[in-house]
């Protein structure tokens, strides 16, 4: 009996096996037929928009760019992830020696890091071409020169100091939108008062840090946030020291309860259920709260953070080209110029819900809250006042690590933390300089 | 208790059904049915699915093939050789594979096998190693050693001990060590990343978490996806499970 | 004639050693002596070269505090991956294997969560975790214990324990799995015996059919310290190791010192550390139960 039982079991395993096997030679006949060899396919577009209307924005600006530029294809690569995991995929191709023909970067220091590692081609022909000086702002070209040399063509940009709030809450309870601290304090109060929570707030080492930038701009002043960037104030000078305080008594103070237990889309969605007032978030919630049904000027709407007046902060990506094999180099230029241009801009820009850095486009395409923001960009343009993001103008180390101070000083204001923050920040700083980590943008 | 583990998977179940709108309060329930998430899921995840199945498939088969041929020795050797070549193949296990990717991928692609399925495979099974070594280790071990004797003194060769009286009687720790790699494989995020870069290999994993992307998350696609990649390591599960079958080491003892 | 069945069998146990141990020494001891390289450098992962500059590296980590907090958190969820999901997993099959009505649906709805990727995991318990609106909370509205509702995901004081709890529903499938195998593979004369002479179902399972499931329990023990040691995915998924480090284990601080502050010097740092402090104390925590087996099984 046992013996039956035994050989019934061999007798299973072996036919599931070879059945199996039989199975898998008929697929791998399937593969090994279309399996393209690495050489023969199109150069690549790495990029990290991987979902949504970011893939349809990428999507769409490759379609142009391979209908102008037939001869020179290219097919886009999404990594999931953020710059972070971009990153990590970067090192292994350039270890490997087949990079992308182009990929997309942050912009300032993120560029300056593979410049310095000699692992981009400048590509100062191209700007020249599209006329660069002429379509960017400045504040933007400011942050793609390295050296002198220029190595990014900018994509995209979002304007991330703006406050966003639910319009119906707002009429209900008789406010205005703030134009200074003080108005943001009293429309706090009174949201607090009837019930809701007045200021939104997300989880991770950006949002804190971009709502703190206001404060920041505040106290030390359009002169003063370059000089942070290039590292020559203190971290526990007034300056700072004033920036964390007002961003406490004015920002921290009304944030919404459990905001560090949310991620952004979440604080987003409180906003549209109407719990939270507020939110102090980059421009693409304004896409989020037009995917989930609401219409910008009429069910929200925005005004620019106290402090930042004339001025806008960006955030941006750019599109840079590594020194890869030469083959890869024309289409890498035509490609390029692709996204400089005004259709290709346009391409990008309408389904991704951002601005497009080149200033020539028409202002048609963009919807209510491209409009404003782009009236608010042409504004700050005028006076020089286009400041990109803190975060990219720091080493890496320290913008990383500023982030996340940040953040550990909004759950904790306390005055421990307080000094915690600046001690740590301001070490970091004196250990950078002395290596000369620092860059005049 | 199955309510405690239902609980979350309803929840994903509903927000695949979602459109975007309706996400944005997640606990309610979809008031119409929303396939569009499916369909997405469907036309990123179509080939890359095909590619798992053929990754994982052989790769268990492999790394299971693989492990017994290690445990086998290790489970009944005498002497000193055994228990250390025994722990030196464990301590692989405790290596964090996030930095060993560069000299990874070096070697790979000196092989020549980057973005290949066979290199797949051969990544699979070379990292199941220590696993399903110490797993089967343990499941032989429990087969008792005078059995292995016995069949010695009675001619049977080492080999033939192995496949027709071992293994047999090893169904059941056999069949669960391939639910477990079979899950492994098929959910495993990190090589898919390093060692493949195009359609012709990419596994599913790597589509389905390119759902959530650094600003924007498509959650309703995401769950939809999950849901559909769950089914064939679920169809495994369910498979491999009519082999516990019990007291099938109690009869062979006969 | 003993004396050349002996040589044979070590011969053939050899040819049966060669593949894996070549494959290991390939794919596992290269890597690992990269590493250990490549910590005695500093490097930035982007540049073709680094600069040498030998146990730096070191003496940097064992005096930042954000290590020794990682290192804190990877013993907490040690403590924790050994004794939560191994006992659940073992209740659970436990009661499954008495064969109940009903028994198919309730094996599929404990293993399945096992079968989800980290990032589905990840963005489910968000959800979950959601502190105004997730499930966790309302439900806990709904029962009463408003008060007793948390930040989860946002507290650095609890936010580990809320991870635990969504490791719990993952991994208990893994538990559940291996020691529903072993119980079925249990001899069944011995349990016949015992009820035989009068034991009740509580005797049986810890005198009879315990002692006799020691191989699975020393792989979910095993195993389950092996993956505290190396928790990754979930955390990084969730939380990224926030907030403010709060969750941060070994595994995600070497991630985020590699590719987010691009050190990798410092990271293979970090690695070589896990590498050795988990050998240090899982080693020779497996090499004890291993005994025990040996004990047993004789």
């Amino acid at each position: 009996m046992g013996l039956r039982v035994k050989i019934k079991s061999i007798w299973e395993e072996s036919f599931m096996k070879s059945a199996a096997l039989r199975w898998l030679g008929a697929t791998l006949g399937l593969f090994v037929s279309t399996n393209v060899a690495l050489a023969d396919r199109s150069p690549e577009v790495w990029h990290y928009f991987a979902a949504g209307s970011e893939l349809a924005a990428i999507n769409g600006l490759m379609e142009y760019s391979n209908k102008i530029h037939a001869d020179t294809p290219v097919i886009g690569r999404a990594i999931p992830g953020n710059v972070v995991e971009l990153r990590r995929q970067l090192q292994t191709a350039f270890l490997g020696g087949n990079p992308p023909a182009v990929y997309q970067s942050a912009m300032g220091y993120e560029l300056k890091t593979f410049v310095d590692g000699g692992r981009l081609r400048p590509i100062d022909d191209v700007w020249a071409a599209a006329k660069g000086e002429e379509i960017f702002p400045k504040g933007v070209q400011r942050v793609v020169k390295v050296g002198g040399k220029l190595w990014g063509i900018p994509v995209d940009i979002s304007i991330i100091n703006n406050i966003f709030y639910n319009k119906a809450i707002f009429e209900k309870y008789g406010i205005e939108p703030p134009r200074d601290w003080a108005q943001l304090v009293a429309a706090c109060k009174k949201l607090r008062d009837n019930g809701i929570e007045p200021l939104g707030d997300a989880s991770g080492p950006f949002w804190s840090l971009y709502n703190f930038y206001a404060p920041l701009l505040a106290s030390a002043g359009k002169d003063g946030y370059y000089a942070i960037a290039q590292g020559k104030v203190s971290f526990k000078g007034p300056e700072f020291r004033k920036a964390l305080e007002t961003y406490r008594d004015t920002l921290v103070v009304n944030y919404a309860k459990n905001w560090s237990g949310k991620t952004w889309t979440q604080t987003a969605d409180d906003v549209i259920n109407g719990h939270t007032g507020m939110f102090m978030m980059g421009v693409w919630v304004s896409a989020y709260f037009k995917e989930h049904g609401w219409q910008p000027g009429k069910d929200f709407d925005f005004f620019p953070a106290p402090g930042t007046d004339n001025s806008v902060l960006i955030q941006m990506d750019v599109f840079a080209e590594p020194a890869g094999p030469d083959k890869t180099v024309a289409t890498a230029r035509n490609f390029m110029t692709a996204a400089a241009s005004v259709e290709g801009q346009v391409a990008f820009n309408v389904p991704k819900g951002a601005l497009a850095p080149n200033l020539k486009v028409d202002p048609s395409i963009y919807d209510y809250t491209g409009q404003r923001t782009l009236q608010q960009l042409k504004n700050a343009e005028t006076s020089d006042s286009v400041l990109p993001n803190l975060f990219f103008l720091l080493p890496t180390k320290l913008g990383t690590e500023l982030g996340v101070q940040i953040e550990k000083f909004a759950i904790d204001p306390s005055a421990g933390t307080e000094e915690s923050v600046m001690e740590t920040l301001e070490a970091l700083r004196l250990e950078l300089a002395e290596q000369n980590a620092f860059v005049k943008w | 208790m199955a309510v405690i583990f239902l609980a979350p998977l309803v929840l994903a179940g509903m927000t695949s059904l979602k459109s975007p709108q309706a996400i944005v309060r997640v606990l309610s329930f979809p008031t119409e049915i929303y396939f569009q998430n499916y369909i997405i899921a469907f036309e990123r995840m179509g080939r890359s699915f095909l590619n798992s199945i053929a990754i994982t498939t052989v790769s268990v088969i492999c790394s299971i093939a693989v492990g017994a041929s290690a445990a086998y020795p290790l489970a009944y050797a005498r002497g000193r050789g055994g228990p250390f070549v025994y722990f030196f193949l464990l301590t692989g296990m405790l290596v964090p594979f996030q930095i060993v990717q560069i000299p990874l991928f070096v070697l790979i692609r000196s092989i020549g096998l980057y973005d290949t399925i066979p290199g797949m495979w051969l990544v699979h099974t070379a990292y199941a190693v220590p696993f399903c070594t110490f797993f089967l280790r343990n499941f032989f071990a429990s087969v008792p050693r005078s059995m292995f004797e016995a069949a010695l003194i009675d001619g049977c060769g080492v080999v033939r001990y192995f496949f027709r009286l071992l293994i047999p009687a090893s169904v059941s720790g056999i069949a669960a060590l391939a639910i477990i790699q079979s899950r492994s494989i098929w959910n495993d995020l990190l090589f898919a990343m390093t060692l493949t870069s195009s359609e012709n290999a990419r596994p599913v994993t790597v589509v389905i978490s390119g759902f959530a992307s650094s600003l924007q998350v498509e959650y309703g696609a995401l769950m939809a996806g999950t849901l559909v990649s769950v089914i064939p390591v679920m169809l495994s599960y369910l498979l491999f499970q009519k082999a516990f079958v019990r007291g099938l080491l109690g009869s062979s003892g006969r | 004639m003993k004396r050349l069945g002996y040589h044979r069998t070590t011969a053939s146990f050899c040819l049966f050693l060669a593949l894996p141990v070549a494959l290991f020494v390939t794919f596992y001891i290269y890597p690992i002596i990269s590493t250990l390289c490549l910590s005695l450098y500093d490097w930035d992962g982007i540049s073709p070269k680094g600069t040498f500059i030998g146990l730096r590296n070191y003496f940097t980590l064992f005096g930042q505090a954000r290590f020794y907090h990682a290192l804190l958190n990877n013993l907490q969820w040690l403590f924790f991956l050994i004794f939560i999901p191994t006992a659940l997993g073992l209740a659970l099959a436990a009661m499954l294997d008495r064969g109940m009505r009903g028994e198919s649906f309730f094996r599929v709805v404990f293993f399945l969560p096992f079968t989800i990727p980290a990032v589905a995991v990840a963005a489910i318990w968000r959800w979950m975790y959601e502190p105004t609106h997730g499930l966790v909370t309302s439900f806990l509205e709904v029962i009463g214990l408003a008060s007793w509702a948390q930040n989860w995901l946002g507290d650095p004081k609890i936010v580990n324990y809320a991870l635990m709890g969504a490791m719990l529903w993952w991994t208990t499938g893994f538990a559940f799995l291996v020691f529903f195998a072993g119980l079925r593979n249990l001899p069944i004369e011995c349990i016949e015996a015992a009820r035989l002479e009068g034991a009740n179902a509580w005797q049986i399972f810890w005198r009879v059919s315990f002692p006799l499931l020691w191989p699975s329990t020393i792989v979910v023990l095993g195993m389950a310290s092996i993956d505290a040691m190396r928790l990754f995915d979930i955390v990084w998924a969730t939380t990224s190791g926030g907030p403010a480090y709060a969750s941060e284990v070994l595994a995600t601080q070497m991630y985020d010192v590699a590719f987010g502050r691009l050190e990798m010097g410092r990271a293979s740092a970090i690695s070589v550390c896990l590498f050795v402090i988990s050998g240090a104390f899982i080693m020779p925590y497996i090499r004890y139960l291993s005994n025990q087996v040996q004990e047993n099984a004789s």
